[in-house]
C-alpha cells in the first residue's frame, strides 16, 4: 500500500536540473584602456591608493595598460565592478566593464 | 613655466609646498573655471566624452545604462574637485597642501589635460601640439608628476582623509 504524503519527497528534486544555479555566476572584470594623457607615475599611483595593490603589482599593471594597451584590473560582481569603472572615471582614467570571458 | 613641488614640514604634519607665480595661478584658476563650464553643458563635446567616457565598450544598451546612472555623480565629483582646487589658489604666497589635498588634485589635474589633449589633437604618445596651449599641457603634467613624486615619498596612510 502506497501512502501519499505532502512531505518532501524522499529522493530530493532528482530529476530537476539544477546545473545552472549552481554553477558559480561568471565574474565580471574591470578594465583600463591606455591613453597618450595620463602619466604612468599617476596611473600607478590610482592602482595603489585606490585598489590598494603593493607597488610592484601595481606597477605591473600600469606596464601591462602601457604596453598591452589595457589591463585587467580587477575581477568580481558586476555590480561591483561598475563602482570601480565609475571610480577610475573619477580619476580621469577609462575603465569599463565586461564579462570576464568576453 | 615651472612646476616646483617641495616637500616640507607643515603645521599638521608633512605638507606640499607649491611656489606658483601670479601668472601661473591666474591661469590654473581660469581654466579650471572653464573644466566647470565645460562639464555643465558640453555633452557634444568629444572633450566632455573623454571626462565621462562610456563603461562598456561593446554594448550601446548598457553603456547608455551606466551612463544614466553614473553621469550626474561624476559631474558633480569632478566640479566639487576643481572648486577645491580654485579655492586652495585664492590667496598670495606659497600654497600649502596636505598630503591628502594634494592627492585630490592629481585628477582634477588629469581632466584638465584630457581637455587640452583634445583640444591638441593628441592621439598617441609621441603626439604633442604646439604653441601657447602644449606649452600649458606640458606644464600641467610638470605640476602633477612634481605632486605625485613627492606623493609616493609618503606612506599611504598620510594620505587617507582623517577619520576615513
Amino acid at each position: 500500500m502506497t501512502t501519499v504524503t505532502t512531505d518532501a519527497r524522499p529522493g530530493g528534486d532528482l530529476l530537476v536540473d539544477s546545473r545552472e544555479e549552481q554553477r558559480p555566476a561568471t565574474p565580471w572584470v574591470t578594465l583600463v584602456w591606455n591613453d597618450p594623457v595620463n602619466l604612468m607615475s599617476y596611473v600607478a599611483r590610482v592602482f595603489r591608493s585606490y585598489f590598494g595593490y603593493a607597488p610592484e603589482e601595481a606597477e605591473r599593471l600600469m606596464l601591462l595598460v602601457h604596453h598591452e594597451g589595457r589591463a585587467v584590473v580587477a575581477t568580481g560582481a558586476r555590480e561591483e565592478m561598475e563602482r570601480h569603472t565609475e571610480a577610475m572615471h573619477e580619476y580621469g582614467l577609462w575603465a569599463t566593464v565586461q564579462r570576464a570571458d568576453a | 613655466m615651472s612646476a616646483r613641488v617641495r616637500l616640507v614640514a607643515g603645521p599638521d604634519g608633512p605638507a606640499l609646498a607649491l611656489d606658483l607665480v601670479d601668472r601661473e595661478r591666474e591661469l590654473l584658476s581660469s581654466l579650471l573655471g572653464q573644466l566647470a563650464e565645460l562639464l555643465s553643458d558640453g555633452d557634444d563635446d568629444p572633450a566632455v566624452r573623454r571626462l565621462l567616457p562610456d563603461g562598456y565598450r561593446d554594448d550601446a544598451e548598457a553603456a547608455a545604462e551606466f551612463r544614466r546612472y553614473t553621469r550626474s555623480g561624476l559631474v558633480d565629483h569632478k566640479t566639487g574637485a576643481a572648486e577645491a582646487v580654485v579655492e586652495a589658489l585664492r590667496g598670495e604666497g606659497r600654497i600649502l597642501l596636505s598630503p591628502a589635498e594634494a592627492e585630490r588634485w592629481l585628477p582634477t589635474l588629469t581632466d584638465l589635460r584630457l581637455v587640452l589633449a583634445e583640444r591638441l589633437g593628441i592621439r598617441r604618445e609621441e603626439d604633442q601640439g604646439e604653441g601657447i596651449v602644449a606649452d600649458v599641457y606640458e606644464w600641467l603634467g610638470l605640476l602633477q608628476a612634481g605632486l605625485v613624486a613627492v606623493l609616493d615619498e609618503l606612506p599611504l596612510d598620510a594620505v587617507r582623509e582623517p577619520g576615513s
